[in-house]
């Protein structure tokens, strides 16, 4: 019994190793914070492209959305980040007098969901006013101020 | 920050998925769809939420995004929707497609410029990576309430933050919603109710 165990670990043993190296491999692609500020940029282009591109309006409040929760996970992301690394930061900026707050992500994105809620029931009034008067959603249609 | 094993293969799974019902909504046709594929842009951003340990924020996205924003925005797609979009009689884009992809490029560019001198200092260094895994630092902020109990205080602590350092913008964003409200109803009644009120 003891000399099969022996021979397993034998067997396993470059197995583990490789596999240790593997994963020491794979950790370049562990996600830190520059990956999720990468998403949260794609996020933000595919949101300008949205509201630079379509023709109804309520697809560019939409995009606006997006746009506006690549910020949130920026926040969050860094806030994150601040979190996790508090006391180094604190200890390396202890000359200048900066305190890092981690806190300060989740409510300035709590306060970002608000005006995002407020801005989304006004902006979708005006488009029900507009339809109601213009009968259209298309904003190279909506054209009364352009003269 | 670093995040090891299944939450990296979560990140990867649901970064993708973000971005790509993020292009389906920029690109359906029928704003229904649209709506649809935001729904589940904000789940899984939500999702992201909760990998970053923001769990009161994550609810408060689902709560009000999916819960409220969204129902307004079908509820309107409803009220506006014209038949044409679908019949694919109608443009779907302005005539502005080279340009937003030429301020899309120059916002990467942009983006490039300013993240790659800050690349390496994000990364943690290869002697914090060998005592991350030792012993992880993400168990360090979360308290342990009992035995066997591993809750967050992720909502605690934003609600304090909220009720003390950030009082006055909390009290103004809740005047800022009323105002949005009766906006939303001044701005969205017809001439029928007009008449009725005067």
């Amino acid at each position: 019994m003891n000399s099969l165990l022996m021979g397993a670990l034998a067997y396993a043993a470059p197995l583990l190793l490789q596999a240790q190296q593997q994963q020491s491999a794979l950790k370049r692609f562990e996600p830190t914070l520059i990956n999720f500020l990468m998403l949260s940029f794609l996020l933000f282009v595919v949101g300008v492209a949205g509201v630079l591109s379509r023709r109804n309006i309520i697809i560019i409040f939409m995009s606006i959305e997006l746009i506006l929760n690549a910020v949130n996970l920026n926040l969050i992301a860094f806030s994150r980040y601040l979190q996790l690394n508090e006391q180094s930061l604190n200890a390396q900026f202890q000359a200048s007098g900066v305190t890092v707050n981690p806190l300060a992500g989740p409510v300035f994105t709590v306060f970002i969901i608000v005006v995002a809620a407020a801005e989304a029931a006004v902006g979708l009034g005006i488009v029900i006013a507009m339809f109601r008067n213009r009968e259209t959603v298309a904003i190279d249609e909506i054209d009364m101020l352009k003269w | 920050m670093q995040l090891h094993g299944w939450e990296a293969i979560l990140f990867y799974a649901l970064a993708i998925m973000t971005l790509f019902m993020a292009v389906f909504v920029v690109t359906a046709r029928v704003a229904v769809h649209s709506a649809l594929f935001l729904i589940s842009t904000l789940v899984n951003v939500a999702l992201l939420f909760i990998l970053l340990r923001a769990e009161f924020v994550a609810g408060v996205q689902i709560l009000v995004y999916v819960g409220g924003v969204m129902v307004l925005f079908l509820f309107v797609i409803m009220l506006v929707q014209t038949r044409a979009e679908e019949e694919a009689r109608v443009r779907l884009y302005t005539g502005q497609t080279w340009p937003a992809v030429i301020i899309a490029l120059l916002l990467a560019v942009a983006f490039y410029f300013a993240m790659n001198p800050a690349q390496s200092a994000f990364r943690p260094a290869e002697v914090a990576a060998a005592t991350a895994t030792q012993a992880p630092p993400e168990t360090g902020e979360r308290v342990q309430a009992g035995a066997g109990q591993n809750i967050s205080r992720d909502t605690q602590t934003v609600g304090h933050a909220l009720y003390t350092d950030a009082a006055l913008p909390f009290e103004v964003a809740s005047l800022l919603l009323l105002v949005a409200m009766i906006g939303a109803v001044l701005l969205a009644r017809g001439t029928k109710q007009e008449k009725y009120y005067e």
